[in-house]
């Protein structure tokens, strides 16, 4: 009898520190948003393909709102920046992949429909403008389907 | 054209509507004993949202109800 009203005197603050509460909530909303992606990747009927994606969406955006709340409220440090040497280090060595890429199309004669993924690497990307890869609508239906 | 929901497919809906219950009840704690009012606020949308998709993802089963063989195919 005592025991129980003790218990029952505890505030959810003293059981679990708010902090803790709103990462293990971010944490869950991480685990759906994959668990939705899973689904609507391996969904057969188009409508829930669909609903999962929208669910995927909305599930996407609220954990970016929890995020940007906890970070306000310093209840969350992000990593340290990755140093400069170290990202034009990557930058050249991925440059060299994409160039080989684009090559290995070049040599198959398909460099024409890879063409763009080449063009804004070299072109679009330093210059700061972006123009819409120039592949035909039926196409492109296909990618986002 | 609407397909029957496969057996995957039926998986995946059940578990989505214990996950967002879960997290509902997680954002109700949130709100009922948080401290931080941006928090509070973040969760208690929250809350509205996971019982919308409960009632989603419970909607899409109930359209693929009639659909569902009542005998095993091959």
């Amino acid at each position: 009898m005592h025991q129980q009203q003790h218990t029952q005197a505890i505030s959810m603050q003293t059981l679990m520190p708010e902090k803790d509460l709103a990462y293990t909530v971010l944490a869950d909303l991480k685990r759906v948003v994959r668990e939705y992606a899973t689904a609507a990747t391996e969904s057969s009927c188009p409508q829930t393909r669909q609903m999962f994606t929208n669910l995927l969406n909305n599930t996407l955006r609220m954990q970016g709102d929890l995020f940007n709340a906890m970070q306000q409220q310093n209840m969350y440090s992000v990593a340290s920046p990755a140093l400069r040497q170290e990202v034009d280090k990557q930058i050249k060595e991925h440059q060299q992949v994409i160039q080989q890429a684009e090559q290995h199309l070049q040599q198959l004669g398909l460099k024409q429909q890879a063409s763009f993924g080449g063009q804004y690497n070299q072109q679009q990307h330093l210059q700061g403008q972006y123009i819409q890869p120039q592949i035909p609508t039926n196409q492109q239906s296909q990618f986002y389907m | 054209m609407m397909q029957p929901i496969t057996a995957k497919e039926l998986e995946y809906v059940v578990d989505s509507i214990s996950n967002e219950d879960l997290l509902m009840k997680q954002c109700a704690v949130v709100v009922a004993a948080g401290s931080s009012p941006a928090l509070k606020q973040v969760c208690g949308q929250m809350i509205h949202m996971h019982e919308q998709h409960m009632h989603t993802l419970l909607h899409s089963l109930q359209q693929h109800q009639q659909l569902a063989p009542t005998q095993p195919q091959n």
